[in-house]
């Protein structure tokens, strides 16, 4: 049906349209597919050079350990570790509180623990995951209540709760965290959280880091996705975990010599980005009012800097993803051709959602709305940037 | 308290104004989704260079040496066949029995520098009952600064390639040797499956080392690299720094191997011991009967010099790289001239090396006193 559209009418945007000058102009790509994609600056390698240089294996960087103390207070916690990923950091966090098997850490169905880390808990902690979709928005005490493990004969108890705060780029309500966090404590389970947008919670609801993190034991948070560093994340717990961390951090392969460059970035980018970050939510909002004029739909609430755009009846996804390309250098992920995960960061400015708004209402006008594509279903978990095999 | 000159490692290598300059220049890609080019880049140079297929740039030498085991260890009961001294068996954490479920066979060479073909062929294990089968072995040159023969290496490769066994080498260190030896990079690559190589140390880029194998190996060796937490975005930086490395530090090791080789002969004229020849950039002494702090204190107060001091210990060991001058020579020198005078040491006739051709009892010579640790 798609196909047929594209072989009889052909969208010619004019030459001389201001669309096409903002094209023409640059070859950057706007990549909105991920708030990964967030590039170093110039600026940040002339950072670098200020750093101390010493060997992070033995904790001897003063950078380092500057970045590491700062976030930690920040969080509400003595301690943190600064690893080479989300995945590292949320792993080590769970194996931490994972002594000895039979153990399982109970998380939402939809998390990146449970869906994008090679199966990492089975891996590292030896430790089964009970998935549990929860009946609202987020997790609650609720659910967890009643798919807790505590069987000792059969089971593997659980003795982890893991939260993700944002999760698909919405918030978990401070209040109900706080609830989890009575009952995980009541019932000796050690709670987790993978915060690694947690900064976006944190400035879309005016509520202080430490608020969120100071209930968790162990908390997850990424400094290289809208926080723009290009790369690491931090585990943050107290003294004596953060110490077990480290060497399991080694143990992980993630005992890297001189951090202190990319320490210093990612100071430079918590002071400098991450004030932007209620800028970008409101961008994330403009756009998504305008598409939702045009006639789209949002798969989940867009609270943060995520929109899980659902592109039925209205236009082709590939279709739009071509023109985005073509005519504004704007890439969205196109993989699944009812609905995408748009991510917005400090890198895309007024311009580019300008621009991407224009060339929509320019392509759907001219393309006319389309009839529905039928009534499947679609998961916003299935709606993820995933690595085409590289051999 | 961070001293001006550290002789304790050469991964105090430390990254030099020039380097955040190079990374200005490099690509600011994924390296999750390896669409970074710098990346790429770096790992086709390391790949070629090796005369091997593909390459994966990961955070540590660690993380790569566990990689490339496990790419080689399927499917358990198996083992690993190492030398005792081996860093993979004894300064990653136990990551071989975590990442792979698999045992070790830690073999003491005969000849106390090196495993030899007969070394390994005594201690393979073929064991399908109750033991658990020699499915790698896995070399490491140099090993605490001593070149592993490549004559020998092919004799080993012979013999495992003949058994079904793989070959991994722990190669943190093999720029050292083959810039000793003159012997091509891609010779030794001839002789592996799986190679690791540091960038981080004598190298002299601050963060990374890499795997190199076959194209599929190396894709199975990427997402294996996420699980273990390896999975950095905006790489290309670090990588486009350890290709200005490559091209630029590499070519000054005979330099620096000049300069520790002046160092031990220094030494021993005084009339201290060595433990193991000076081959590359490394030097283990025995400064007995002095203690090392004898000499790290003063070394440390009037030149700013940190050498590897565990308390109570007479053995040191001392790395040099490009980033120390020979005035450190020449200081370390005469601190040791007068702690010999002090205590009365003077050179003996006989040998200074300990001897390193004699049974095998004799050849474990207990460095772990030289380290430096926590």
């Amino acid at each position: 049906m798609f196909s047929s559209l594209l072989k009889c009418r052909r969208v010619f945007l004019p030459k001389h349209s201001q669309l096409c000058s903002y094209s023409v102009v640059s070859k950057e790509i706007y990549d909105i597919s991920s708030d990964t994609a967030t590039k170093p600056t110039d600026a940040m390698f002339d950072v670098m050079k200020q750093a101390s240089k010493e060997d992070d294996v033995f904790g001897m960087d003063s950078t380092t350990n500057s970045l590491e103390s700062h976030v930690a207070k920040m969080l509400g916690h003595e301690s943190a570790l600064f690893c080479a990923s989300g995945s590292m950091t949320n792993q080590l966090g769970l194996r931490v509180s994972l002594k000895q098997p039979p153990h399982s850490v109970l998380a939402d169905a939809r998390s990146h623990i449970n869906l994008y880390e090679c199966g990492g808990l089975a891996y590292h902690s030896q430790a089964p995951l009970t998935a549990v979709m929860p009946r609202g928005a987020h997790l609650t005490v609720h659910d967890i209540e009643r798919h807790v493990i505590k069987d000792d004969l059969c089971g593997a108890m659980t003795k982890v709760i893991a939260v993700e705060n944002t999760l698909n780029g919405t918030i978990m309500d401070v209040n109900e965290l706080q609830s989890i966090s009575k009952y995980a404590k009541e019932h000796g389970y050690l709670l987790h959280m993978d915060g690694a947008r947690l900064w976006e919670a944190s400035a879309a609801k005016n509520i202080p880091l430490s608020a969120y993190g100071s209930l968790c034991d162990t908390v997850s948070v990424c400094v290289s996705k809208g926080v723009g560093a290009p790369i690491g994340s931090l585990l943050v717990s107290d003294n004596e975990t953060i110490r077990k961390a480290r060497h399991l951090r080694k143990l992980m392969g993630g005992g890297w010599r001189q951090s202190g460059g990319l320490a210093a970035v990612a100071d430079y980018c918590l002071e400098n980005v991450l004030p932007t970050m209620k800028d970008t939510q409101k961008r994330t909002q403009r756009l998504w009012e305008g598409l939702e004029e045009l006639g789209m739909k949002a798969l989940l609430p867009v609270e943060t800097n995520m929109i899980f755009i659902d592109t039925r009846g209205i236009i082709p996804m590939k279709l739009w993803a071509n023109h985005l390309l073509e005519y504004g250098n704007i890439k969205i992920d196109a993989s699944d051709d009812r609905a995408s995960r748009i991510v917005l960061h400090y890198q895309i400015t007024d311009n580019v959602v300008d621009l991407m708004l224009d060339i929509t209402r320019k392509l759907i006008h001219d393309a006319g709305t389309k009839p529905d594509d039928g009534p499947t279903p679609v998961d916003a978990s299935h709606i993820y940037p995933s690595a085409s095999p590289i051999i | 308290m961070v001293a001006k000159f550290d002789v304790t490692s050469d991964t105090a290598t430390q990254p030099t104004e020039q380097m955040f300059d190079v990374m200005k220049s490099a690509s600011r890609g994924d390296d999750v989704f390896s669409t970074d080019e710098s990346v790429h880049e770096l790992e086709k140079f390391m790949a070629d260079l090796m005369g091997h297929e593909a390459a994966l740039f990961g955070a540590s030498g660690t993380m790569t040496n566990q990689l490339g085991l496990r790419c080689w260890l399927l499917h358990p009961p198996h083992s690993v066949l190492c030398d005792h001294r081996a860093h993979v068996h004894l300064h990653e954490c136990g990551g071989i029995a975590y990442h792979s479920q698999a045992a070790v066979t830690p073999v003491i060479p005969t000849n106390g520098a090196y495993l030899t073909e007969e070394d390994v062929r005594a201690n393979i294990s073929t064991d399908v009952l109750v033991g658990a089968p020699t499915k790698v072995i896995s070399l490491e040159n140099t090993l605490n600064g001593t070149i592993f023969p490549i004559e020998e290496i092919r004799r080993i490769s012979d013999l495992a390639r003949a058994r079904g066994v793989k070959m991994h080498l722990d190669g943190a260190r093999l720029f050292e040797a083959s810039q000793a030896t003159g012997v091509n990079m891609a010779e030794y690559g001839k002789c592996f499956d799986s190679i690791s190589i540091c960038l981080s140390k004598g190298v002299g880029a601050p963060i990374g080392s890499v795997l190199v194998s076959d194209r599929k190996t190396i894709a199975h060796a990427r997402h294996l690299r996420k699980l273990m937490g390896g999975g950095w975005r905006q790489a290309g930086m670090l990588a486009k720094a350890a290709l200005h490395c490559l091209h630029t530090i590499v070519p000054t090791m005979p330099a620096t191997h000049k300069l520790a080789k002046r160092l031990a002969d220094g030494l021993v004229g005084i009339g201290f011991k060595l433990l193991l020849p000076c081959q590359t950039n490394m030097i283990f002494v025995d400064f007995s009967p002095a203690l090392v702090s004898d000499l790290a204190t003063p070394l440390l107060k009037d030149y700013d010099i940190k050498i590897s001091n565990n308390p109570g210990s007479s053995v040191c060991r001392i790395v040099l790289h490009y980033q120390i001058p020979s005035s450190v020579v020449d200081q370390i020198l005469e601190v040791a001239a007068k702690t010999a005078k002090d205590k009365q040491i003077t050179r003996q006739i006989d040998s200074a090396i300990c001897s390193t051709a004699s049974s095998a009892s004799s050849s474990v010579i207990d460095l772990s006193g030289a380290y430096p640790s926590l």
